[in-house]
């Protein structure tokens, strides 16, 4: 027999490992993840195709449906929501808001013990917030930041991992790109994963926070307080860091209320904080450059949309999720264990893999399993194997990847964070910065550990808008 | 974020084409600028609009799908000329030389291949689109402008992959670490902290 009639015989499930076995491999060597993607779905189908009707007419049928699938995947309603949050990051960094929001923290809870660290958590949780860029936010506050807890007294382990995890407070609180994008993947609500996201990015802040102050009254020797301001200075702060509580009040407002969709809820967003860019005196070739970032960031995340809803076409012949989903709901041990599996698998993942390459890869194959495992699509919270309906596990499985995507950012021996953080100061070693994060790091892990046990914290406000 | 990787000039024609072309690409990326900076405005209008006079913009909708696959693709071949499509550098990041241009010379063609293919199936999308003269639901814009979008920026990257393999292929055969007119490996940290470098240079 030759190998095309062996291929041609296979069934689904063996024609859909090979491809995806074929699209890890692409991505491992090196190839870009969206094309990677593009490569297997397109291969795929050649083949389903091809075993049905010949080479011939299975290669026009696989390029017709092939071609049609970026025009139409793009063109939705729901995806011109990213644009309009990527727009607000960028313009977020001209319109002068890290040193507003730093200056003006630092005013209102320098007080506190350790007060100049709790100051650089709720000004980098604001920041990130509404810039979206984990990343970027931990590189601009090791600039601002911790120059000025050093100057303090502050240690620089400790200075440097508050900033490095600080960082990652971006992704949960609205404006987030990333939670939209799984709430396309997964054919969700938009609105609702995003004031999903709400409570636990706000909660894991406050543990940020409140770590402090612990640190700061059960240690020797730490950075002292800030105090001396006087209300009068305190409230002259609050004008420049207005647009970010504007930004984030509309978007809960728009969608919380629905008075308006989550795109114009991310323009009007957009409009305040250009508005405010302009007043702060942003050049034109500000703008421009502002324009060509967000052009750039967007086509790379609605060229990886496409890359993988290709090969989510083709998994639609190839019954993958579904055989995966037997498998693992046939498992021998209890769904809550799996599900922890799945979340550590995640973790390991995320070290190598930016996040929105990881969820899109995987999403398409493992979110159907989650589902399953809690008991279907259909599923009611009392049937359910983890207490929540198929919708409520929905949203609460993503914010939990989300926050996961973002706590490799701060896992050593790899996050991403840390590393940028030391490159940014040069009296930090890259160990250093690791130690200081630490106690950060074991905190998140509390946190993801108790929004995996209480899904009621995620839940609440998506329940109060009518999904649960 | 879609960090930029430095790529390096010489007077080769080589190094001459890639900046010759990168004009074009960064014009495209700019009006899929131009076009996400007047969807923020319609949006806004429309939800102003709405609010305070009871008149939202007539199809609204419409607009905004037609005007997405002009940010979506515009913009593709510049994001590839900068390294801004995000892969993993697991094994990339740690092999050097030769064998490093060689792979991504594979990967390149790899990507111009099924580039051509769906250059193909979407002008066959948009010519299916134009000849039966397919119109959007709420105020019957024609579709096809926006699916011609496609083939085209496709096409630009295309060319855009030509040029990387013909760099890389000169990088293979000559070795070395720096070739030109190629995206540069960094590791993603130092990709972060020059982006951080560069906005916060704008502040101070």
């Amino acid at each position: 027999m030759t190998l095309f009639e062996t291929m041609g015989q296979m069934d689904s499930v063996s024609i859909g490992l090979w491809v995806t076995g074929l699209m890890l491999l692409l991505v491992v060597i090196g190839v870009r993840v969206a094309f990677a993607a593009a490569i297997a779905g397109f291969l795929g189908l050649l083949w389903v195709f091809s075993a049905r009707m010949g080479f011939e007419k299975g290669f026009m049928v696989a390029l017709k449906m092939a071609g049609t699938i970026p025009h139409s995947k793009v063109s939705t309603l729901a995806l011109s929501l990213i644009p309009t949050f990527i727009l607000i990051g960028y313009l977020a960094y001209h319109a002068g808001l890290t040193r507003a929001l730093f200056e003006a923290a630092k005013r209102w809870v320098g007080w506190l013990p350790g007060g100049m660290g709790v100051a650089t958590v709720f000004s980098a949780a604001g920041f990130a917030a509404v810039s979206g860029a984990s990343v970027a936010t931990s590189a601009v506050f090791a600039r601002i930041a911790v120059p000025e807890m050093l100057k303090l007294g502050y240690d620089k382990r400790f200075a440097a991992g508050v900033v490095a995890a600080s960082g990652t407070l971006a992704s949960l609180i609205p404006p987030s790109a990333i939670l939209v994008i799984y709430a396309i993947i997964v054919e969700q609500d938009v609105g609702a994963l995003l004031m999903a996201g709400f409570l636990p990015g706000a909660f894991s802040a406050l543990v940020y926070g409140g770590l402090v102050i612990a640190m700061a009254t059960t240690r020797k020797r730490f950075g002292p307080p800030v105090r001396g301001f006087s209300w009068r200075q305190r409230f002259e702060t609050l004008p420049g860091a207005l647009p970010i509580f504007l930004v984030i009040g509309i978007i809960v407002v728009c969608i919380y209320g629905g008075v308006g969709t989550p795109t114009e809820a991310g323009s009007l967003g957009a409009f305040v904080i250009l508005c405010m860019a302009l007043y702060k005196g942003m050049s034109f070739a500000d703008l421009k450059g502002a324009l060509m970032e967000t052009a750039k960031l967007t086509v790379m995340i609605f060229t990886i949309i496409w890359g993988v809803l290709l090969y989510v076409r083709f998994l639609g012949f190839a019954d993958l999720p579904t055989a995966f989903s037997d498998w693992i709901t046939n498992l021998d041990q209890s769904p809550m264990v799996t599900l922890v599996l799945i979340l550590l698998a995640y973790a390991v993942l995320g070290m190598f893999m930016d996040a929105i390459g990881m969820l899109l890869l995987t999403l398409p194959v493992v979110y159907p399993a989650v589902i399953a495992l809690n008991g279907g699509p259909d599923v009611t919270a009392a049937e359910s194997a983890f207490g929540v309906s198929a919708v409520g596990c929905s949203i609460w499985f993503g914010i939990i990847v989300v926050k996961m995507a973002e706590f490799c950012l701060i896992t050593p021996p790899i996050g991403l964070n840390c590393f940028v953080v030391a490159g940014v100061r040069p009296e930090c070693s890259v160990q250093d910065v690791f130690r200081g994060v630490i106690p950060f790091f074991i905190a998140d892990a509390l946190t993801i550990a108790a929004l995996v046990a209480m899904p009621g914290v995620v839940l609440w406000l998506p329940g109060l808008m009518g999904f649960s | 974020m879609a960090g930029s990787h430095t790529v390096l000039e010489d007077d080769s024609r080589l190094s001459k084409a890639d900046r010759l072309f990168f004009k074009l690409e960064s014009l495209l990326t700019l009006i899929g600028g131009v076009v996400i900076f007047l969807l923020v405005f319609l949006a806004t209008a429309n939800v102003l609009g709405r609010w305070l006079f009871s008149l939202p913009i007539s199809g609204y909708i419409d607009w905004v799908e037609q005007a997405m696959a002009f940010f979506a693709f515009l913009g593709i071949a510049y994001t590839q000329r900068e390294g801004g499509h995000i892969r993993m550098d697991m094994l990339i990041g740690h092999i050097h030389g030769r064998l490093l241009w060689f792979t991504e010379l594979i990967s390149t063609l790899l990507m111009l291949g099924v580039t051509l293919v769906l250059i193909y199936g979407s002008w066959l999308h948009f010519l299916r689109a134009y000849e039966i003269g397919d119109s959007s639901l709420d105020i019957n814009l024609p579709t096809w402008p926006a699916k011609l979008v496609v083939p085209l920026a496709l096409s630009v990257l295309a060319l855009r992959l030509v040029l990387h393999i013909w760099g890389y292929a000169r990088a293979t055969r000559q070795g070395g670490e720096r070739p030109v007119a190629v995206p540069l490996i960094e590791d993603a940290a130092a990709v972060a902290a020059a982006e951080a470098e560069s906005v916060m240079g704008e502040q101070e």
